[in-house]
């Protein structure tokens, strides 16, 4: 009895001087950590520790003082799980503003839930997440949890900068591991933040980090993985889903990959093999029968995911796609290689980063990478690329899911990495040609083809697929410059070969030229205005980037209705800089004709902060010319 | 003689409706529907339901008692790929430990066209899934094999509910459109379920009357000297009540801006159990009317026992109310000490989580915790409080009675002016305006004597928007000027929110870029935390380019970027009656100083527009004093719904009110 009183006595006595010793009062964070911030992260360390090949363990620790509701999406309380990842443990107890308790959550009142995100039919992965409704801000949580799992693969990658508006007191990585492994490590931008590297010797690393103040996102800024600092970790000798892998050059992790999770997918049935033969015929040229099987396979399959242990890394059997008609964009690329090796084409699993914002797979990292999978056929020094999840991209088409980017080709000899097609600027063409008509009461109507190739044929070509009212809401956002518009008869040609489309638009509008008076005023560039608002950010302290250009040719035909005389003609512009060039004329023909011309040419890359202004200004000088009014006056 | 006439007619009932229904049979695809390149009536249509069949019987199971059985089969015809998303098929079920549902699905095909042969491809156990998504419910899915264009997906799963009172909700309508749709549900003279239709199109009913009979497997033990069990074999007849709902060629559902909830407008039938009544037993009412429903509500523990505890607060509220004694200031006073004291969970529902007391304990609740424990504190401080339930919007709207209408609670104080209105799960909601989702046609008020009232829950109330503006033109076209911008109620709850969305620096960037990139400075703020007084912003400001020089002429539009320059309402056919939640007012009293040197040459002609039936009226006014312009425009809608009759008028009248408010100035020079 005296002995359970001490023990618990003594118990109390360290919980208290615990909670002494750790200050979750927020009343002592320095200003300039709230400077921006919605909640700071007053200590944010992660332990992990690979004891082995097959066995990581990671323990979080996240003290985090909210501020106010926008920060509690800052919290991050939330632990995945699945068949091969367990949670040992998963906590938190939150204190209010002056550092006293007033919760302590347990993992039986975390939910569970799963997590089957948007595209993914199913898997077996798991989501334990707190749901807490805070009484006031602020407030302190601090999150514990701890994991385990076999699959070595994966080392998180550690970002010192919690997120935005978001500052950070202090934050550290600890890792060990055995030195057998071949563990290595990167380093992203440390130079401007304080950053200490405490140990590293052949069994530990650690970082130490503090005082990181909150950071504001700023408009087409790099995303913020290519801008804040990070630090990649991988293993030479890794472990997935039951399998040992080798990552010590991009070859060997290519061989890898190739013999140890391809081989033996690309098994299809005889009676396919046969169609597939007689589908091809007599055709000799490789590119041709890699078309014929590519519109095969649009026409046969869908896009579904179902990532079940190592599902989520293996393809799905070729044969299985072959009577399912399904699969993800591994099973999907896997069966294309399988069908072309029966033709004798060759053709490589790719490994890339699928994504509108173009990222490269780190190529002097060599480890897992990557959320996507296309397929390359060799061309002599190229490769066509192709995307077999999608049942309507023309052949080779890459669009902006998968364009110019470094990517892992794998190769039966070994992995190598390569870029993917870069869409000239120049060739991300849109041509409008077209004629509108004003008459005397200010109605407009008119018709127009506009061309679109390159990237911007991805942007076009999807209209095609929308149904009538997305069709009429689509135009009426696009032109949503000209008041009262009604949509006439619109065509489409979609030329897949020359990877061109086509929209023919017939149009009107009420009172699209102002009458005062005796006059009457509307703008002359009614189809293509820009629609660039460029945002005045007051110091700016990001670079920005345009990731794609562009280049715009419009010439449109305007009759003027009769009765009436021109009072003012917008005089003709030119702009150019190191941003782009644009230029507008217009021509007075007879019989109160007026051809417009207009052309917009835009520069991609990459430009520091201090360029941000100039962008805005020449922006905002080509979207003032675009809304240059014409004056008539009646006779 | 009249026996076998009898049954010879009811032969005929039979079979009739068979022979129209024929071709609606799993497994029976035909090679025209294979063939079908477009939908007949629809042309757009990237699948349509060629039929869906549901029924749900109530059953007796000799371990369970009555359980109720629903199977339902399907056929889909996918035309494009657009379409494929209907190769994957999911169904939800109940999986907590009181109630475990059991969801099967059987005869999965898909049907493919192969020159001019019919191809069958079976779902096999690799295309089916089994998701426990959380503690209380599970989803069983499946993705059909084989699907190309042109495609035809049939299945069947049936779902036995272990509870006989859930009938599953059906729709008649969906994305696609649906050539046949019939729902059926068959239960037992002992209860009594009622229906509740949704939409705008409906679909036939006929009801019929079937005998029917159970034999109960029974034993019962002796109690004499000689323990002897005796079985019983009882066969009971009864009568079930058979209703079918029949909808053919229902057309897609197209979702539009302003429309409160696409939900509201889907064909759709509920059924709710109202009535249990069994032999020798007395009869269970549930919901027959808006009284009996009310009822019921009102006597379910988590409900009207919560409103009667008092205790937890009694003390800590007569200390903060002190010596207040005007009534508004006690209401006023004690919904703030609910919102300070409790905070809302997320979570809603009539019925409270935890019960009234803890939620006070713990500081947090869901919506019957804090505005149940608010109305009994408004009781308890002598005012005649009394809850309202209500269907928020995106539950839909409450039509015919029934207990599952409502999710949500309000509190409403009786007053000789009238019914005041409160909410405190959200911090902005004030006495009489209450939070956004909230707003959604009719209430039901319950009294402790247990009648009930219908209460409008769409404010009639106009929430203003009032500007006075004044600047200054100079001889390069360029503005400078003052704002001052007041906003009330509705309009006053939708700044706070944005004021609350963002830092003021970020505010004021977002105010400069979205008002063509006007400098602002000396911005104040009035009244962010004054919840019962309009917010007011003031800031001074200036921009190149809100005025052009053209031939040496000054354009300028007298609103400056407070002018609508485009028609909210775009589409050619309204399907749905525009919701704008509340009537409002936007008025703008607008002094412009044009510079020395320029005189007006031409000035924006006055004008009234006014809609049919009071629901708006436009006002445009200006006038020219030697070099000052006086300007006033008034925008005012009276009605929170337009209905779709009314949306013509209501485009022209936008189309009115924009092209007046994108008018010029034109200045020129003397």
């Amino acid at each position: 009895m005296k002995k359970l009183f001490c023990a618990l006595f003594f118990l109390l006595f360290t919980v208290n001087s615990f909670a002494q010793k750790n200050d979750y009062s927020v009343f002592s964070i320095s200003d300039s950590l709230k400077d921006n911030a919605n909640a700071v992260l007053r200590l944010d360390q992660m332990d992990i520790t690979i004891a082995s090949q097959r066995s990581m363990n990671i323990k979080v620790q996240r003290v985090i003082s909210v501020l106010n509701s926008k920060g509690l999406n800052d919290v991050d309380g939330y632990q995945h799980y699945d068949k091969s990842t367990s949670i040992k443990n998963i906590e938190a107890i939150v204190y209010d503003a002056f550092g006293k308790e007033i919760k302590k959550i347990k993992r039986k009142d975390f939910r569970d839930q799963s997590a089957v995100s948007g595209s993914t039919l199913f898997s077996d992965n798991r989501v334990l997440y707190l749901d807490y409704t805070p009484i006031s801000y602020p407030f302190t949580i601090v999150y514990t949890s701890e994991i385990e799992t076999s699959n070595t693969a994966f080392i998180p990658q550690w970002y010192f900068v919690g997120g935005y508006y978001l500052s950070v007191q202090k934050c550290a990585l600890n890792v060990t591991f055995p030195k057998e492994l071949g563990f290595k490590k990167k380093e992203f931008r440390f130079s401007d933040f304080n950053i200490k590297k405490t140990t590293e010797t052949d069994t530990q690393l650690s970082y130490i980090a503090t005082n990181i103040p909150a950071q504001k996102p700023e408009d087409l800024s790099p995303s913020y993985g290519d801008l804040f600092p990070k630090v990649m970790m991988g293993l030479e000798n890794f472990h997935l889903e039951g399998v040992d892998g080798k990552a010590t050059t991009w070859e060997a992790f290519g061989k890898w990959y190739g013999d140890k999770i391809l081989t033996g997918t690309t098994v299809l049935p005889e009676e396919t093999k046969v169609k597939i033969k007689a589908l091809v015929g007599d055709e000799k040229d490789p590119i041709k029968k890699a078309k014929i099987i590519y519109d095969y396979v649009q026409k046969k399959s869908r896009y579904v995911n179902i990532a079940v242990g190592i599902g989520g890394w293996k393809p799905m059997m070729a044969n299985d796609v072959d009577r399912l008609g399904y699969g993800d964009c591994k099973a999907l690329s896997n069966y294309t290689k399988a069908l072309l090796q029966v033709v004798d084409v060759p053709s490589y699993n790719t490994i890339l980063y699928g994504n509108p914002y173009k990222t490269d797979i780190q190529s002097d990292f060599v480890s897992m990478q990557g959320n996507h999978m296309i397929l390359a056929i060799p061309t002599g020094d190229n490769y066509v690329w192709l995307e077999c999840t999608s049942q309507d991209d023309p052949f080779g088409y890459q669009g902006t899911f998968t364009d110019d980017r470094d990517v892992l080709v794998v190769k039966p000899e070994g992995g190598e990495i390569v870029r993917t097609k870069i869409y000239d600027d120049k060739g991300n063409k849109q041509y409008g040609k077209g004629n509108y008509s004003i008459d005397k009461d200010g109605n407009f109507s008119g018709t127009l083809a506009i061309i679109s190739e390159g990237s911007q044929y991805a942007q076009k070509s999807r209209v095609e697929t929308f149904l009538p009212n997305e069709k009429e809401e689509h135009y009426k956002e696009y032109w949503d410059n000209i008041n009262n518009l009604k949509l006439g008869k619109i065509t489409f040609t979609n030329d897949k070969e020359n990877i061109r489309f086509t929209e023919d638009v017939h149009l009107s509008a009420t009172n699209y030229g102002a009458i005062s008076g005796n006059k009457m005023i509307f703008v002359v560039d009614a189809f293509n205005q820009s629609t660039a608002n460029i945002k005045r950010i007051r110091n700016r302290k990001n670079p920005f980037q345009i990731q794609r250009g562009y280049l715009d040719t419009d010439e449109i035909e305007i009759n003027l209705p009769e009765g009436f005389s021109i009072e003012f003609l917008p005089s003709n512009y030119e702009l150019k800089g190191k941003f782009g060039e644009y230029k507008t004329e217009i021509i007075k023909k007879e019989n109160n004709k007026l051809t417009y011309k207009r052309s917009m040419f835009l520069n991609k890359g990459k430009y520091s902060s201090k360029d941000y202004d100039e962008y805005r200004l020449f922006m905002e000088q080509i979207s003032r010319n675009d809304n240059a009014k014409i004056i008539l006056t009646k006779n | 003689m009249k026996i076998i006439k009898l049954l010879s007619l009811s032969c005929i009932l039979l079979v009739a409706p068979k022979a129209i229904s024929q071709e609606f049979k799993l497994g029976k695809v035909s090679i025209a529907e294979l063939e079908q390149k477009v939908h007949p009536k629809d042309s757009s249509a990237a699948a349509a339901i060629l039929y869906k069949k549901g029924v749900s019987k109530m059953e007796f199971d000799q371990n369970e008692g009555f359980i109720m059985v629903t199977d339902v089969e399907a056929r889909i015809k996918i035309y494009k790929k657009e379409g494929y998303e209907w190769a994957n098929q999911s169904v939800w079920y109940y999986n907590q430990t009181n109630l475990k549902e059991r969801v099967f699905f059987s005869d999965a095909v898909t049907y493919n066209l192969v020159n001019g042969k019919i191809e069958k491809t079976k779902l096999k156990s690799d295309g089916s899934f089994d998701e426990a998504l959380s503690k209380f419910r599970g989803l069983k899915k499946i993705t059909m094999p084989n699907v190309k264009e042109g495609s035809v997906i049939e299945y069947h799963y049936s779902i036995r509910c272990p509870r006989e009172s859930i009938v599953r909700d059906w729709d008649f309508q969906t994305s696609i459109p649906v050539n046949y749709s019939e729902f059926k549900i068959a239960y037992p003279e002992y209860y009594v379920f009622k229906p509740r239709q949704k939409g705008y199109i409906f679909p036939k009913i006929t009801t019929v009357k079937n005998p029917k009979s159970v034999t109960i497997n029974s034993k019962e033990r002796g109690t004499g000297l000689v323990s002897r069990t005796e079985f019983y074999n009882d066969k009971i007849d009864y009568v079930e009540t058979e209703t079918t709902y029949v909808a053919q060629d229902f057309p897609a559902l197209k979702d539009e801006d302003y429309v409160n909830n696409i939900d509201n407008y889907t064909s759709s039938v509920e059924h709710e159990l109202s009535l249990v009544r069994f032999p020798n037993q007395p009869v269970k009412e549930l919901s027959t009317d808006w009284n009996s429903v009310v009822k019921t509500i009102y006597e379910y523990e988590d409900f009207g026992p919560e409103l009667n505890k008092t205790g937890y607060f009694e003390e800590d509220l007569k200390k903060f109310l002190g010596g207040i004694t005007n009534q508004n200031e006690k209401i006023w006073a004690i919904l703030n000490f609910v919102k300070g004291n409790v905070k809302w969970n997320g979570y809603t529902g009539f019925s409270c989580d935890n019960g009234v007391r803890k939620a006070y304990k713990d500081k947090t609740g869901n919506i019957a915790d804090i505005n149940l424990m608010l109305t009994a504190m408004l009781r308890s401080a002598g005012l005649t409080a009394n809850p309202v339930l209500v269907s928020t919007r995106s539950n839909g709207i409450a039509l015919f009675p029934n207990r599952n209408a409502f999710n949500y609670v309000i509190a409403a104080v009786e007053t000789p002016e009238g019914y005041i209105l409160l909410d405190a799960s959200y911090k902005y909601s004030v006495p009489n305006v209450l939070p956004f989702r909230t707003l959604n046609w009719f209430g039901r008020l319950i009294r402790k004597n247990g009648s009930s009232e219908e209460i409008d829950l769409m404010p009639h109330k106009t929430s203003n928007d009032i500007v006075f503006m004044n600047f200054d033109i100079d001889a390069d076209g360029k503005v400078s000027g003052k704002a001052r911008r007041q906003c009330t109620d509705y309009r006053a709850m939708l700044s706070r929110e944005n004021f609350e969305k963002s830092k003021e620096d970020e505010y004021l960037e977002k105010l400069e870029n979205n008002n063509r990139k006007i400098e602002v400075s000396e911005y104040s703020r009035t009244n962010e935390k004054e919840l019962l007084s309009p917010t007011i912003e003031s800031y001074s400001f200036k921009g190149g380019d809100l005025s052009e020089m053209i031939g040496g002429k000054i354009y300028v539009n007298p609103m400056l970027f407070f002018a609508q320059e485009k028609n909210p309402f775009k589409q050619e056919v309204r399907e749905y009656p525009v919701d704008f939640g509340y009537p409002f007012q936007d008025k703008f009293n607008i002094t412009i100083k044009i510079p020395d040197g320029f005189a007006v040459e031409t000035l924006p002609q006055p004008v009234a527009y006014n809609m049919e039936n009071n629901l708006g009226s436009f006002k445009f006014n200006i006038l020219a004093n030697d070099n000052v312009l006086q300007l006033m425009v008034v925008n005012q809608i009276n009605e929170a719904i337009i209905s779709t009759e009314q949306y013509e008028m209501l485009k022209e009248y936008y189309k009115g009110v924009i092209a007046k408010q994108t008018e010029k100035i034109v200045l020129k020079r003397i």
